[in-house]
């Protein structure tokens, strides 16, 4: 797992603005720390940690709307919310396989050949889950999103 | 999936510690609001929009949590008891959101398998021509029931003692 940015303290005698700016800019670069491992697949917890941080950005975000102008914000907080959407979509079937590889063990022969059938129907899902997740990496480079939102958020 | 509550009252000028005060119970209140669907085992949507929720409630929590904690004019006592209530009333936010996420699994394993059953051309669960999948259906089906009584009886007991005005009382303090 690659080091992953901390996120910072605030200090509570800070006004709201000048925190929300520190805890959104920690968040974002922390979710596009595992932007690579995501892409590389080999370990899903990459994809795993990707989607929770993007909802923990997209709960700050949901908090702190008013410290922003609305129109820019509402930009960043729908590309946010397809981060999400695109990564769950991954995770779910990820957790899915997991858990029924985990029951295969504790079938019999007969019952474990459809659940493998079921393991394999999931994987080709998988596969094809994973295509929108990296359209949208590729979508995120070409369209510079990464610099875009920290120089709004960042101020 | 509900969208979260709009939040309102936020001044971006005040303090940190100052809107903690004005979006916590908010965030509270959200939760609550699916209370009313609980009741019935049968809807899983509300049990997932109240997970949802509950999860906002929880990261929330964790955003504000210095904001609960010593005050520079404090006695360590206060500072200490204060961090403590809050690591408390945390723990019980998890632990919803844990109980929820168990019963959206099961829920969500069960759709699967029924999907399965019906594309492999097997119209009821009880079908025995997927024997591992009827196994995992009346499993799924056991442990669904057994963690949507736990969540309820959780729920109940803290309701009997005032969780959420405590909870509210002490965001609000």
């Amino acid at each position: 797992m690659v080091k992953e940015p901390k996120i910072k303290k605030v200090s509570p005698d800070e006004p709201l603005e000048s925190c929300a700016r520190q805890i959104i800019v920690d968040y974002f670069r922390k979710m596009m720390s595992y932007k690579e491992g995501a892409e590389e697949g080999a370990d899903i917890e990459f994809v795993h940690e990707m989607r929770v941080t993007s909802r923990r950005l997209r709960t700050a975000m949901d908090n702190f709307a008013d410290c922003f102008p609305e129109e820019a914000f509402k930009k960043h907080h729908k590309k946010i919310k397809t981060i999400t959407r695109i990564m769950g979509a991954v995770r779910d079937l990820d957790v899915l396989i997991v858990r029924f590889q985990r029951e295969l063990d504790t079938l019999s022969g007969v019952e474990r050949a459809d659940i493998r059938g079921l393991i394999e129907h999931l994987q080709c899902e998988q596969e094809e889950a994973r295509k929108p997740m990296l359209t949208l990496f590729a979508k995120l480079e070409e369209t510079n999103f990464e610099k875009k939102f920290l120089k709004f958020f960042r101020k | 999936m509900a969208k979260p509550h709009k939040i309102t009252g936020v001044e971006p000028t005040h303090s940190y510690r100052k809107n903690a005060r004005v979006i916590l119970p908010q965030k509270v209140e959200e939760v609550y609001s699916w209370e009313p669907f609980i009741w019935e085992a049968a809807r899983r949507e509300e049990l997932h929009n109240m997970r949802i929720s509950v999860k906002r409630l929880r990261y929330t929590m964790e955003f504000f949590s210095v904001a609960y904690g010593l005050r520079k004019k404090c006695s360590k006592t206060v500072s200490v008891t204060s961090d403590k209530r809050f690591a408390e009333f945390l723990e019980v936010i998890v632990d919803w959101q844990e109980i929820l996420g168990d019963i959206h699994d099961s829920d969500v394993v069960l759709e699967v398998l029924a999907d399965y059953a019906s594309q492999s051309g097997n119209q009821t669960e009880q079908d025995a021509a997927l024997p591992g999948v009827t196994k995992l259906i009346a499993r799924t089906q056991e442990s669904r029931k057994a963690d949507y009584k736990t969540f309820l009886e959780k729920w109940e007991r803290l309701s009997a003692t005032g969780f959420k005005k405590k909870l509210l009382s002490f965001l609000t303090s």
